[in-house]
This record gives C-alpha cells, sequence and structure tokens, in this order.
C-alpha cells in the first residue's frame, strides 16, 4: 500500500484556548490533489497554520503524519526541510534583503538538511532562472527586498515559484487566489499545475469555486465549523458554488441530522 | 596643532537634562595628550574608496602623505559660524579642518581618526558649502584605534544655500573603547535638500548630535541613523530640528539593534517656529533588543508654535517579529539563522539607502562581524 504523504487523524487544534479544528481528517496520497472548501471561520487558515507549524496553535488532539513521520514532532523549518511548503495567503515583506538573498539561504538549508551539496552563486541563479522561467516570473522582481512593494498577483507569483526552488512533496495553497484578478488567477494556477507529478500531492484551500476551474483537484471536501462534513469529486465544487455553504451547515439539517 | 578642551566640563554633564542618559564623566578623570606621534598604518583599513578623493586627521592633524584632495576641498583651521547657533560643546582655540565646496562628482571621504600608546584627545571640523544648485556628498569616517579611551570630538557643519543638495554619511568605527562626541551643523536655504546617515558600530559612548536649522521655505531634510552596539556600549543620538520657515519637510528615522547591555538614547525635538506653517515633520526610534540587559529609551520632544502642521512621532522597542519568523521558518531556514537574518535585514533596511556602494558595502562587512551568527549573512552574498 502506498503511504499516505499526509495522514491527518482526528485534529483539534486551538488558538487563544478557543478551538477551531474540531476533529478533521483527511488523508492525501501522492499524486493528488485536494481542495478544502469552506465559509469564513470554519478553520481553513488554522488547519495550513497547523500543518506548516505555527506555534500559536495548539494541537489537543489527533495527529498529523506526512509521509510516515510525526509532522506535530518537527518544527517549522524542519517540516520545511522535509518536503512541506505552505503559500501563505498574506505573504510576509522582508524590508532590507532581496528575494534572492532570502532564497538562497532556504534553498541551502533545505538541501542540508536532506543531504545534498549546498549550491554556489552560479549554480544557484541557474536554479533561479530556471524556475522563474517555469512559472513567468520576471527575475527583476527576485532583485527587490523579499515582497515589499509587490502587487498581489506578484506576491502570489513569488510564493508558487519559491514552492518551485523548494520542489516540496506537498503544497498547501492557502486562499492562493484570495485578490487576484482572473489573469492574475490563471497565471498562478499554470504555475501549481508544471509542479504536479506523480510524487507530489497538493492542498488547495479556497473560499470560491473558480480557482479549482484551473486547478482540477481530485477530491473536495467541506469543512464546517472545523471539521469536514462533505467530500467528494470535483462536482461538489459546482454544487457549493450553487448552493453555497448554507446548505451544508448543521442547522440546515439536510445530511440525516 | 589640535585645539583644546577643558575635560573638567564632562564631570557635571549629566546633571544636564539633554545629558541626562548619557554619564561621561570618566572623561574628566582621563589625563590626554593633546597629540601624539601620528599612527597612520591604521589609516589603510579605512580608504575604502580608492578613486575618491580622501581627507585624512589623525588625533587632529592634517595627513598631507596618505590624503587626496580635489577641487574646492581645502584644509583649513577652523570652521564656519553654524556650530554656534547650536550652543553645544565646541573645543576651543582652532582646529584643523577641511572645508568642502563646489559640485563634486565623487563622494569626498574623510577620516578622523584617533589612535596612540595613551589616551589622546582630538577635534576636528569638517565645513561644508553647497552653493546655489550645487551638489556635494561625503562620508565621514569616525575611528577609534586600540584599547586606549580615546576621546573624538569632530564637527560638521553644513550651509546649503538655495537649491543645492548635501548628502553625508557618518560612520563610527573601530575600537569599542573609544569615546565619540560629534556635532553635525545644518544651516539650509530655499529649496534645499541635506541627507544625512548617521551609523553607529563601534565606541563606548557615544553622541551624536544633530542640529538643523531650516531657515528657507521647501527646504526637504532627512536626519537617519543606525547602531548596532552590545557589552559596555552606549549610544545617544540627539537631534534638534528647527522649522523656521513654512513648506518644509524632515524626516528623522533612527533604527539599531542593541545586543547584551548595550543601551541606546534617542532624543529627537522638533520646533515649528510661529510662522512655519505647513511643516512636515516625522520622526520615528525603532530598537531590536537581543538582551533582557539591553535597553532603550526614547525621548520624542514636539514644540510646535505654528497652527498648521503635521508633525508625528512613533518610537518602538521590540523584539523580532513572530510571523516574519515564521515565514522564514516554513521555507526550511532553522530559528538562529532566521533571527539573524532578520536582524540583518532590520539594519541593512537603513544602509541600503547609501549611494555610495563601496562604502556601503565596507559597512555591512564590519556589521556582520559585530552582528551574532553574521558570517551565515556573509555565505549568501550572490
Amino acid at each position: 500500500m502506498t503511504t499516505p504523504l499526509l495522514e491527518i487523524k482526528n485534529l483539534h487544534a486551538s488558538v487563544d484556548g478557543t478551538e477551531i479544528l474540531k476533529g478533521l481528517n483527511l488523508t492525501v496520497l501522492p499524486g493528488e490533489v485536494h481542495s478544502i472548501m469552506g465559509p469564513n471561520g470554519s478553520g481553513k487558515s488554522t488547519l495550513s497554520s497547523v500543518i506548516a507549524g505555527h506555534e500559536a496553535y495548539e494541537v489537543t488532539e489527533g495527529s498529523i503524519l506526512f509521509n510516515g513521520i510525526d509532522l506535530l514532532e518537527l518544527e517549522a523549518d524542519q517540516r520545511a526541510c522535509a518536503g512541506v511548503f505552505l503559500a501563505f495567503q498574506y505573504p510576509i515583506e522582508i524590508p532590507g534583503v532581496s528575494t534572492k538573498f532570502f532564497l538562497k539561504a532556504a534553498v541551502n538549508a533545505v538541501r542540508k538538511y536532506r543531504g545534498q551539496d549546498e549550491l554556489d552563486a552560479m549554480d544557484f541563479l541557474d536554479l533561479v532562472e530556471e524556475k522563474a522561467k517555469s512559472v513567468n516570473l520576471d527575475t527583476d522582481l527576485l532583485d527587490r527586498n523579499v515582497n515589499q512593494g509587490f502587487s498581489g498577483g506578484e506576491k502570489k507569483r513569488a510564493e508558487i515559484f519559491q514552492m518551485a526552488m523548494l520542489s516540496p512533496l506537498l503544497g498547501v495553497l492557502d486562499e492562493t487566489d484570495s485578490g487576484l484578478d482572473i489573469d492574475a488567477l490563471k497565471i498562478v494556477a499554470e504555475g501549481v499545475n508544471k509542479l504536479s507529478s506523480p510524487e507530489r500531492g497538493f492542498v488547495v484551500i479556497t473560499h470560491y469555486q473558480r480557482l479549482l476551474d484551473y486547478i482540477v483537484p481530485d477530491y473536495v471536501h467541506v469543512l464546517i465549523d472545523g471539521k469536514i462534513v462533505k467530500s467528494g469529486d470535483k462536482s461538489l465544487a459546482l454544487v457549493l458554488e450553487e448552493k453555497g455553504y448554507a446548505a451544508f451547515e448543521p442547522s440546515a439539517c439536510s445530511c440525516g441530522c | 596643532m589640535p585645539c583644546s578642551i577643558d575635560n573638567s566640563i564632562f564631570e557635571k554633564l549629566h546633571k544636564n537634562e539633554a545629558w541626562l542618559y548619557t554619564n561621561v564623566s570618566a572623561l574628566s578623570t582621563i589625563t590626554f595628550q593633546s597629540n601624539s606621534d601620528a599612527h597612520t598604518k591604521s589609516v589603510e583599513l579605512y580608504d575604502i574608496s580608492k578613486n575618491s578623493p580622501f581627507v585624512v586627521f589623525v588625533n587632529g592633524v592634517f595627513q598631507k602623505n596618505v590624503s587626496r584632495l580635489s577641487d574646492g576641498v581645502t584644509i583649513n583651521t577652523g570652521g564656519g559660524d553654524v556650530a554656534k547657533r547650536s550652543g553645544t560643546l565646541i573645543p576651543q582655540g582652532v582646529c584643523d579642518g577641511v572645508h568642502i565646496t563646489g559640485t563634486q562628482k565623487e563622494t569626498i571621504h574623510v577620516l578622523q581618526m584617533v589612535a596612540g600608546d595613551a589616551p589622546v584627545a582630538c577635534y576636528g571640523s569638517v565645513f561644508i558649502h553647497a552653493r546655489e544648485g550645487e551638489t556635494i556628498s561625503v562620508a565621514e569616517t569616525n575611528a577609534g584605534v586600540g584599547e586606549h579611551d580615546h576621546l573624538l570630538m569632530p564637527n560638521t557643519e553644513v550651509v546649503a544655500e538655495k537649491n543645492s543638495s548635501v548628502t553625508i554619511v557618518r560612520a563610527i568605527r573601530g575600537s569599542k573603547h573609544a569615546y565619540h562626541l560629534s556635532g553635525l551643523h545644518v544651516e539650509q536655504h530655499e529649496s534645499s535638500r541635506v541627507q544625512t546617515h548617521t551609523i553607529t558600530l563601534a565606541g563606548k559612548r557615544i553622541r551624536n548630535e544633530v542640529y538643523a536649522y531650516l531657515d528657507g521655505e521647501h527646504c526637504e531634510s532627512n536626519f537617519d541613523g543606525m547602531y548596532m552596539i552590545g557589552q559596555d556600549q552606549l549610544v545617544d543620538n540627539h537631534l534638534r530640528v528647527e522649522h523656521n520657515m513654512p513648506n518644509c519637510n524632515s524626516r528623522e528615522f533612527y533604527k539599531g539593534v542593541l545586543d547584551k547591555n548595550a543601551k541606546s538614547v534617542f532624543t529627537g525635538r522638533i520646533y515649528v517656529k510661529e510662522d512655519a506653517q505647513q511643516t512636515d515633520a516625522k520622526q520615528t526610534n525603532q530598537n531590536i533588543l537581543l538582551s533582557d540587559d539591553a535597553g532603550a529609551s526614547a525621548r520624542p520632544q514636539l514644540e510646535i508654535y505654528a497652527d498648521d502642521v503635521a508633525c508625528t512621532h512613533g518610537a518602538t522597542t521590540g523584539e523580532i517579529d513572530d510571523e516574519a519568523m515564521l515565514y522564514l521558518q516554513t521555507r526550511g531556514i532553522p530559528a538562529d539563522a532566521a533571527r539573524t537574518l532578520l536582524i540583518y535585514a532590520f539594519l541593512n533596511e537603513s544602509l541600503d539607502e547609501l549611494a555610495d556602494g563601496e562604502f556601503r558595502s565596507n559597512l555591512v562587512d564590519e556589521l556582520l562581524s559585530n552582528l551574532p551568527g553574521g558570517e551565515f549573512i556573509r555565505e549568501l552574498y550572490l
């Protein structure tokens, strides 16, 4: 049997003492694209933060296995090195260091952890050229400070570019579509699609269906109040688009409760 | 010959409100030599830009053989009248100094070095006179050499006439034992632009005073500073910006990192005269403390007599931003390295604006030597 890339069981997580995730289960196999959809406040961003290792979120119950290893035992940087990548909804601006400079630190930290030789300046710049081309990113942008003065679309493309540079096994996209117009959305989706491979899995977190026209998921899960209440194939996203989340709210009682 | 100062004045200086946080009474007990044989061997260290004019003073004495002068750069004795307006400590007598005027293609590098086998006190003056429409850029290095408690008291005066532009970078470097008490006195006339950048990387007690007189309309003034200090070091940035005429913009932006038991003091007085309407004055002081023993005091002082002005001040003192830490860690960068990278970024943001590339990278180099974990940053250069 294939080892799941990600296996989340009965996950409960709190922030500042308030429970946000209330028994979430999710299994992602290599090569699969899963979409998590849910209304505001359902716990979508909490899920991505917990997977990435944000210390403000406390896991009170349950487990997360990544490629068979206990993810919750690892620090955020070790998770990244092991192959988890989170594309932020709001990428952080860091004045004072260029994107290239920052990424050289990241790429070499990851390579070191994976037992690969660190890249020298020349090889690093070659990798930058190659990956920037693959996500249609102007390399001039990479000489600017990390995310500083980037447009919304540039920030999201830069996130996908970083993902390409670090070549993770699991990519978690946290509302990557928020704030993007349709052209920017297509470019970002194209970048993600180029990264798909039989070994790599994606968790695409989104509020709206439209991203899924371009990144076609194998599975769609509806997250309501900290739990997955319904799973299905991509057609579920279309049902959501038509009927809204209200049909899945526990109070709607449409699922036999 | 260097000029002299009566060092008994330092004994009770901290009783004075303007020196409240900076006790330099130890200076009154040190027997200073007025001069010592010129120690020129460390000059090479600070000769950063070999193609640029270079004006060297060691222990207050002009060093002709290692200097490179250019048109408009002359050696003189005594400064101008701007410092007198500031009512601050000014050495008596006549100091060796340099007079810079006329548009300069290159940045003029001025080194004031203090060195010797016993404590040496010295003074120096730089007088920059930008006439109408002229552009002048000066990079000053104030360096103490060796283990002694030297005292360096350089004064720089600027007169920026109509439509002129003056840029000054002053870097305090070298030993961690020297006392640096410097003054920067700026007089601006109509539509002039002055930018100063005071960078403190060394010294035991460092007092950087900036006095600015905006005497014409539409002046643009940026007074920035950066510091990175550690064990037993104190930096005191003391500014007073006088808006004497309407429609001028001034900005003060000082930021620094304090390690171990280092202390920083920032005092920023903005004075807006009665009829200096439409003044726009901003003041910011940001500190990052790397240790529980480090401390920062920020004292904004707004003295405003006009009624149609925008004056803002903000001070922050804190640790490294958690969200930024997480972002770096999610890219695989371990916590220690992420912290170093963010401190570097915080300081480097301030250096980014320096126009002179060679001077800038030389300062970054010293900064990285002082920064815990700085070697890791060096490896990232492309």
